[in-house]
């Protein structure tokens, strides 16, 4: 008889099994690997490692239209009336100039003469106001800044933009309005493969799972960027952005760990930056949820936590302890009183309110590079006895659970495109946003009031009242400013960081080398 | 090369002897090491305490042998949350041996009882069952895994379950083969003629034959799906995070590989050790006990 020594099947199993652990434990390499037109290669092309997923190139698109990743995009392919510089003052785009009515309902944009689509049609009035209907037809996130506002246009030159009441912070909101061309109504998925706009880059190719190759526009109105090609690669993995910046692979990087800052910044081939962003860590309470209802709990949790200690071990440089619930860059901030840290009476504060130590909270947020962060608020918190489960969740379905409350804690890294806290403050907290089961109509007219008023020291004074009101009542905890890290390599000149995360590629050039 | 055969040629029988007895050592290495590792994921556990919720910042990233705070000494250092790399090798030891244990009597148990009724009753109820096999065989075993891992919740159950998913499969192949040709003997011929039922056929005079083979496979299966489990959790389809596995320690220590290298490597070298000395083993069991290419 014979008799085999060792049977082949297992070992062929076990060699598969290991040669895919093997490509598993070295991250990323595998799926970004191959790239021989990376950056070091092509004479003005760049690379850039995009730290979130560029799902859909819609910026109208009622789930994805204002993740960072669309955002990103869109500011490369489209243009908008007016955008924001780094510092948070309004420069124009598409608008040349813009002008309120006396009492700010009604908003005059003057638009620049003679620009026109990739595809050669010039771009009118008419592309402007239907894209603005598309926008609120769409019910996109970001069309809760504008329920009830009108566009006409009055002439091919000009677009005047009807408020439902009072609105100083028109130009501001439409730093996240794009122009498309009016022939395209309703969610196009087709379009958006290959879109049109009137930016400085146009698409050459589109893949949703991971790249977006971005060539100039010839027919831009300020002149073609004098990049050759940008190319967006998606790297979720921090190890593997980090890695493609030091090869060469890719030219830019972003959204860089403290911990992983110092060890760019002793690298003489790399250019480090920080900038002070307009993101706030927004951790909302679902004030819906039967266990979060009352603000002496949410208070309580939110006294739990040593976020100083947190920030200084996790952010040391990119982070400070936030006194507000926008960042000090945006239009409507004003410092609130600290929370202190005191486990011993938040403790005693849940217990008087009869809270249910034995239920979990789920805490849910999106993204790798936040887990530490929130795991060491579980670890405080549970230290008073209060159980987190800690969900860590695809963007897509984060944004989903997000919208339909489907959580205790939310974690955010919620940033604010248009410098006003109009957006936020104005757009998520009023009892109609139903973003977080928050509801108080005092704060509804606080924001209301904000809003209308055309007058900004006046508006700033009624952001702060209503931001001391969502800081006492706890509608979430805020616990940290973000300054946003950059690294790039030398050879790349022109790179501004950005406070929003949203690099702005038109203006970089390649260095001769 | 000549001189050395030479030199063989002339040893003494004594030295032969002695060399042998160092083969014999040498061989009984791979069980030394599984018993330390049943012993510090036994008992590990009941002496260091741990909890994977429970991060102590001020400690962060220590190197090994470096004091904490509290006044101990981190051994195999911190991760990037000041938890204890020793800890989390001990417990994930715990985590990896559980989950591979369990594994392994599921598909065995369902494996060995497929693949004995199969081979022994033949028939339609074995072309069945057979096909069965060889159409999940056609799917690649780590990506049923992910499917059936990523579909669920992530809990100790789903995991276990995942890793039952193929296994089960080379466990029905062996005792399917050992059956076909046992039933074949006399002595089973013998014990039909004399009215015994079928299932203390199967069970008295069948299934004894197949517990060679099938612990040889065990084994080898065994360290498959700890090395499946760890990487499941290195995936972040894995344990709940509430658990300590070894395949999570090293993702999270993935982004400090050139400043933090023990958070990755230490649990990583506990797992290679692990799946080394199984592999030996298996193969020792298969040369004594195995009926070859069965599966």
């Amino acid at each position: 008889m014979t008799r085999p020594l060792a049977s082949g099947r297992p070992r062929h199993a076990a060699l598969t099994l290991i040669a895919a652990a093997a490509i598993a434990l070295s991250g990323c390499s595998a799926a970004t690997g191959g790239g021989t037109g990376g950056g070091a290669a092509g004479g003005s092309e760049i690379t850039v490692a995009g730290t979130y997923a560029i799902d859909s190139l819609d910026p109208g698109s009622p789930t994805g239209g204002s993740a960072t990743g669309t955002q990103l995009a869109s500011q490369a392919i489209f243009s908008r009336l007016v955008r924001p510089r780094p510092d948070g003052s309004l420069e124009g785009d598409l608008a040349t100039a813009w002008k309120p009515d006396a009492s700010a309902t009604q908003w005059t944009f003057t638009l620049r003469q003679g620009v026109k689509f990739s595809d050669g049609k010039p771009l009118t009035a008419d592309d402007v106001v239907a894209s603005f209907k598309r926008l609120l037809e769409l019910k996109s996130t970001n069309a809760a800044n504008f329920a009830g506002y009108t566009m006409t246009a009055t002439s091919p030159a000009e677009v005047v933009l009807k408020a439902a009441k009072p609105d100083a912070a028109v130009p501001y909101k439409l730093a996240i309005f794009y122009v498309l061309p009016r022939s395209l109504t309703g969610e196009d998925p087709a379009f958006f493969q290959h879109p049109v706009g009137s930016g400085p880059f146009k698409v050459e190719k589109f893949d949703p799972s991971g790249t977006l190759v971005l060539v100039p526009n010839p027919d831009h109105y300020g002149g073609a960027p004098r990049l050759g090609r940008v190319t967006i690669r998606k790297m979720p993995e921090l190890a593997a952005r980090m890695t493609a910046l030091r090869t060469g692979e890719v030219d830019l990087i972003w959204g860089i760990p403290d911990d992983q800052l110092a060890e760019l910044q002793r690298d003489s081939k790399l250019t480090v930056g920080t900038v002070p962003s307009t993101a706030v860590f927004t951790m909302w309470f679902n004030s819906s949820a039967p266990a979060l209802k009352e603000a002496k709990v949410r208070r309580a949790l939110w006294q739990a936590v040593d976020f100083a200690t947190i920030i200084k071990r996790l952010y040391p440089q990119s982070g400070t302890l936030a006194d507000a619930p926008v960042s000090p860059v945006t239009l409507g901030y004003v410092p609130q009183e600290p929370v202190r840290y005191d486990p011993a009476a938040a403790k005693a504060a849940l217990k008087a309110a009869g809270f249910d130590f034995s239920a979990k909270l789920r805490l849910q947020f999106a993204n790798a590079e936040f887990r530490p962060f929130n795991q060491a608020i579980v670890s405080d918190l549970q230290k008073i006895g209060v159980q987190v489960d800690l969900l860590e969740k695809e963007q897509a379905v984060f944004t989903k659970d997000l919208l339909a409350l489907n959580w205790d804690i939310n974690f955010q890294q919620l940033s604010n495109p248009t410098f006003d806290a109009a957006n936020t403050l104005g757009r998520l907290y009023p009892c109609a946003a139903k973003r977080n089961g928050y509801c108080n109509p005092e704060l509804d007219k606080l924001l209301a009031a904000a809003g209308a008023s055309a007058n900004p020291d006046e508006r700033v004074k009624l952001y702060g009242e209503a931001s001391k009101i969502i800081w006492q009542d706890a509608v979430g905890m805020f616990p940290m400013a973000v300054k946003y890290a950059y690294a790039w390599n030398r050879r790349v000149t022109g790179v501004t960081p950005d406070p929003n995360g949203l690099p702005n590629f038109a203006g970089m050039q390649v260095s001769g080398s | 090369m000549t001189a050395a055969v030479d030199v063989q040629r002339e040893t003494p029988i004594g030295a032969r002897r002695g060399r042998a007895a160092v083969g014999r050592w040498i061989s009984r290495i791979p069980y030394a090491v599984l018993a330390v590792y049943a012993v510090v994921g036994g008992v590990g556990p009941l002496i260091i305490d741990y909890n994977p919720v429970r991060v102590s910042l001020d400690d962060r990233l220590l190197s090994p042998g470096a004091h904490v705070v509290s006044g101990g000494i981190a051994w195999f250092g911190t991760d990037g949350l000041g938890r204890d790399v020793l800890a989390q090798v001990v417990y994930g030891a715990r985590t990896s041996v559980i989950i591979g244990v369990s594994t392994v009597v599921v598909s065995c148990l369902i494996g060995v009882t497929v693949g004995i009724v199969a081979g022994y009753f033949r028939g339609w109820l074995d072309t069945v069952l057979a096909r069965g096999i060889d159409i999940l065989l056609a799917f690649p075993a780590i990506l049923l895994t992910i499917v059936i891992a990523g579909a669920f919740e992530r809990s100790v159950l789903v995991v276990v379950a995942a890793l039952s998913a193929t296994p089960w499969i080379s466990f029905a192949r062996v005792t399917r083969g050992v059956a076909l040709s046992v039933r074949e003997r006399p002595w089973i011929d013998a014990a039909r003629v004399l009215g015994v039922r079928p299932t203390s056929i199967l069970l008295r005079h069948i299934l004894p034959l197949t517990v060679g083979p099938v612990v040889a496979l065990a084994t080898l299966e065994f360290a498959l799906v700890v090395l499946a489990e760890a990487g499941l959790s290195f995936l972040g389809i894995g344990l709940p995070n509430s658990a300590v596995s070894w395949g999570q320690t090293i993702a999270n220590g993935k982004q400090y590989l050139e400043t933090a290298w023990w958070i990755s490597a230490l649990p990583g070298i506990a797992l290679s050790l692990l799946i080394i000395n199984i592999g030996i083993l298996g193969d020792q069991l298969t040369a004594r006990y195995g009926r070859g290419h069965l599966r």
